[in-house]
């Protein structure tokens, strides 16, 4: 606390055009990493024995294993598109291993898992925020997941949360995995799904039955700590009709020098009439290939949200993308993208609206500084059969200094006469007038700026769980404290 | 001024021009809205020297892309050259027109001098549409072009407009580029009224400090006619101001996609960019791609776009017919309204002409007859006027 406190009252730095400097993140909390000694590690590439090593161990059905190698040859065959996105050839998958685990067991109580990767989880708050208000937690380290639990009322309400992997050797579930999986995001989707399907591991499969409610958020939390290696977690969530859920995952690494990658898949399957609610706090270190892939398709009179922050990572390409599917069906996105020095994220959404009467309403915010780039990207596709779909795209990004970069590149393809498509953006820095306003009314200018900052995030942080709004406020704070120019 | 022509009807030898009207900032491929591929003749050689442009022109863009570029300048004749003097204000037009129906191929350079003010007419015109209401894809021996490049100089003045008016049998590339030095003003007004494949492209450089773009751009599709435009305006120099205006009415099966894109640079203190499309979709079958782009990596700048894409409401059509109008009448209305624009700006005869023949097309011989009537003239041919 006597640091927050001090750096609250330190005078901000000004450069010769009077801007405050931004202070870097203080990563501490995230920046620690644990010995891999004793960890079993797959030797960096990418060929067909790794595939059937990972196969094997996860000791799968065959349909999977076919999808598997048949997944990596896609990945040899597609390429990365020529004419949009940030760089990945600093990226080179010999220099990656595809799978590293811990030598233990997934375990029910934290008690049972390992002294560090224990205090791992400690320090990033996960058993506390799973005593105070969760529902449920899953919490991956590298490429397996080592603690999984749920309350005990929410189990006996049907809902089934577990891994992928023991989804899959459960009767009752393999034919709902096999029924789901990989038909919302198919392996063709581009290249880096393709490598997803091929040494995928971990990841969460989520259940909840017809009607059934939720009180409490389910969270995953993934968490990276081996160097030069890659995460490919799954997530497969189905809320049949009626039901309610809210999801959050979580994830971060420590910082190294080389590239790590993270090529996770999350397919949301919403029943008619249901709710789901996914909220992500992305912090990956900055040495991070985040090439993740969300998506989402809605049933009739369902909904579908998406809250997103994201603060880490080298470069990003992801796109939460959803169907809707059904006749007044409705997904609203609230992001927040933050870039700084020696980051390039390519982040945004996409929906597709098929049903009738449906509604999409799209909130985009980003913030540059210290030479960052920030690309707002999203497309909205109104079908042919779409009659009275109704959506709106919001885009607003603030640039706190002359060497950082934000593009935003919105695209709409309509094909029906009763739809309504409405796009807005903005680009610009804190106005002079603003602060000078705000300084009139008794602030002073770092309290201006201060305010200013946190109203331009707050439409994304009220949407989160209040510990949750604490963390992700306490992020842009740290990156922002020192006021902004 | 030299003014010759290529004319390519029944030429057989077909190219592709794969790469037309790229925006600056490109997005996922299987959108298709990043470029729109145009069949067209295989230049020929005359075996004669044409004249050229003056080099200063290669260096401007056109909004078309260099492979189009290249393309007029392979297939055109002898090129255009037009300079306004120092200081001068030229009253009379500078037309630039082509004929659409001779399959003109057209290659323009205007230089307005430091302090001078000049009004540019592009006039692209061809017969009216085909009979019958089948699907047509023009050949790419009806192929026309008309790429104009403008170099403002300090403190200069450009009025622009721009008429593209041609049947449904046609296939026509359009471009423009433009360079603004410090203080220089460009108005330009679009109508795009017409055109079985029209491909558009508008490239502006507000190189100098203080110099201003206003854009307005106004189209209409309907049938099976394809419109394809890209805008994008470079703010290099400070304190540049552009403000674009989008609107337009797509009917039937008509497929459009605008792409506008702001380009703020650094260095480019205090200038502020706007950009705003309305569409009004009255087909069934309609394709309507939009892509608003503004690019940034300057603080000091404001960069705005807003985008409304939509039907007109029921409440607006239970209004209009308690007036005793139609759906179908109501929606002419909106038709009628583009077209009075276009004939009350356009600056001379040809545009003029350009406009109300293809009005009569649109939205009938009636109406463009209350058109011209509004304007106390009668309908006169877009074939006879004189040219610059």
């Amino acid at each position: 606390m006597a640091d927050e406190k001090d750096r609250t009252n330190a005078r901000p730095e000004v450069d010769e055009r009077g801007r405050s400097k931004v202070q870097d993140v203080d990563r501490s909390l995230y920046d620690f990493v644990k010995s891999e000694e004793g960890y079993e590690r797959y030797a960096d590439g990418l060929t067909p024995d790794i595939v059937r090593s990972i196969s094997a161990k996860k000791d799968e059905p065959d349909w999977m294993l076919k999808m598997r190698l048949e997944a990596l040859e896609r990945f040899h065959d597609i390429d990365m598109a020529p004419n949009w996105g940030p760089d990945t050839s600093g990226l080179n998958m010999d220099d990656i291993s595809t799978y590293v685990s811990p030598k233990t067991k997934q375990a029910r109580d934290w008690n049972d898992v390992p002294a560090d990767i224990k205090d791992t989880f400690e320090r990033l708050g996960i058993p506390q925020a799973e005593r105070d208000s969760l529902a449920g937690v899953g919490a991956q380290y590298d490429s397996e997941i080592v603690y999984h639990n749920m309350r005990e009322e929410v189990a006996k309400q049907g809902v089934v949360y577990t891994t992928i992997e023991d989804a899959i050797h459960d009767p009752q579930w393999e034919p709902v995995v096999r029924k789901y999986f990989g038909t919302l995001i198919p392996m063709t989707d581009h290249k880096f799904a393709a490598l997803h399907y091929a040494v995928w591991s971990g990841g969460s499969f989520v259940y909840v039955p017809e009607g059934v409610s939720l009180d409490y958020p389910l969270q995953s939390y993934f968490r990276l700590n081996a160097s030069g290696a890659g995460q490919f977690e799954h997530t497969l969530i189905v809320v049949e009709p009626g039901a309610n859920l809210h999801f959050i995952e979580g994830c971060s690494a420590p910082k190294y020098y080389e590239a790590n990658l993270h090529a996770g898949a999350v397919e949301l399957f919403v029943g008619d009439g249901a709710r789901l609610r996914y909220s992500t706090i992305e912090n990956w270190s900055k040495n991070m290939y985040n090439l993740n892939t969300k998506r989402a398709r809605v049933g009739a009179d369902a909904t579908m949200e998406w809250v997103s922050g994201s603060f880490g990572s080298h470069v990003s390409y992801l796109y939460p993308t959803t169907i809707l599917q059904g006749d007044r069906s409705v997904c609203e996105y609230t992001g927040i993208t933050f870039s700084g020095a020696n980051q390039d994220l390519d982040t945004g959404c996409k929906v597709i609206l098929n049903g009738r009467d449906t509604r999409a309403s799209m909130s985009a915010k980003s913030i540059s500084k210290d030479g960052g780039v920030n690309t707002f990207r999203s497309s909205v596709v109104v079908g042919r059969h779409a009659d009275n779909a109704r959506c709106t795209v919001s885009c607003q990004s603030l640039m706190l200094d002359d060497i950082s970069r934000s593009d935003t590149i919105p695209a709409m393809d309509v094909r029906n006469r009763t739809a309504s498509v409405g796009h807005e953006a903005t680009i610009g820095r804190i106005s002079d007038d603003t602060i000078l306003y705000l300084m009139s009314r008794g602030c002073s200018e770092e309290e201006a700026r201060t305010m200013v900052v946190n109203g331009f995030a707050n439409p994304v942080s009220k949407e989160l769980p209040l510990e949750y709004a604490v963390e992700m406020n306490n992020l842009i704070k740290l990156e922002m404290e020192g006021a902004i120019g | 001024m030299a003014s010759t022509s290529t004319c390519l009807e029944g030429t057989t030898k077909a190219m592709t021009l794969a790469h037309v009207n790229v925006p600056p900032a490109q997005t996922w491929n299987y959108l298709k809205i990043d470029q729109i591929a145009l069949s067209v003749p295989v230049p020929t050689s005359a075996g004669t020297v044409p004249t050229r442009l003056p080099r200063l022109f290669s260096r401007i863009g056109a909004g078309v892309g260099t492979e189009a570029v290249s393309w007029v300048e392979a297939t055109t004749g002898d090129s255009r050259y037009v300079e306004v003097p120092r200081g001068t204000v030229r009253e009379e037009p500078i037309v630039l027109s082509c004929d659409a129906d001779a399959g003109e191929v057209r290659d323009s350079g205007v230089m307005v001098r430091g302090g001078a003010t000049a009004t540019i007419v592009l006039v692209s015109h061809g017969s009216g549409d085909a009979e019958g209401d089948a699907p047509l894809s023009p050949t790419p021996a009806a192929t026309s072009a008309n790429l104009v490049r403008v170099y403002a100089e300090k403190g200069a003045t450009v009025h622009l407009v721009e008429v593209v008016a041609m049947g449904d049998e046609r296939q026509h590339l359009e471009g423009i580029g433009l360079v603004a030095e410090d203080g220089a003003r460009v108005d330009a007004r679009q109508y795009l009224l017409g055109g079985g494949r029209v491909a558009v492209g508008f490239e502006a450089d507000l190189a100098g400090d203080a110099a201003t773009l206003d854009l307005d751009s106004r189209y209409i599709v309907r049938h099976h006619e394809v419109l394809d435009v890209n805008h994008a305006v470079l703010q290099r120099g400070e304190r540049t101001r552009c403000d674009i205006q989008t609107s337009g009415i797509l009917a039937d099966a008509g497929q459009k996609t605008m792409r506008e894109t702001i380009d703020l640079r650094h260095g480019g203190h205090g200038s502020k960019g706007n950009e705003r499309e309305t569409v009004l979709v009255t087909g069934d079958d309609i394709v309507n791609r939009t892509l608003p782009v503004i690019l940034c990596d300057e603080d000091d700048v404001a960069g705005n776009h807003g985008a409304s894409i939509g039907s007109v409401s029921s409440e607006q059509m239970t209004y209009l017919a308690d007036r005793g109008l139609s759906d179908a009448e109501a929606e002419a209305l909106f038709a009628r309204a583009l077209f009075d624009d276009a004939v009350i700006h356009a600056p001379e005869q040809q545009s003029l002409s350009a406009a109300l023949d293809r009005a009569a097309n649109v939205v009938g011989d009636d109406m463009a007859h209350d058109l011209a009537s509004g304007l106390g003239i009668e309908p006169a041919s877009a074939d006879d006027p004189k040219e610059e």
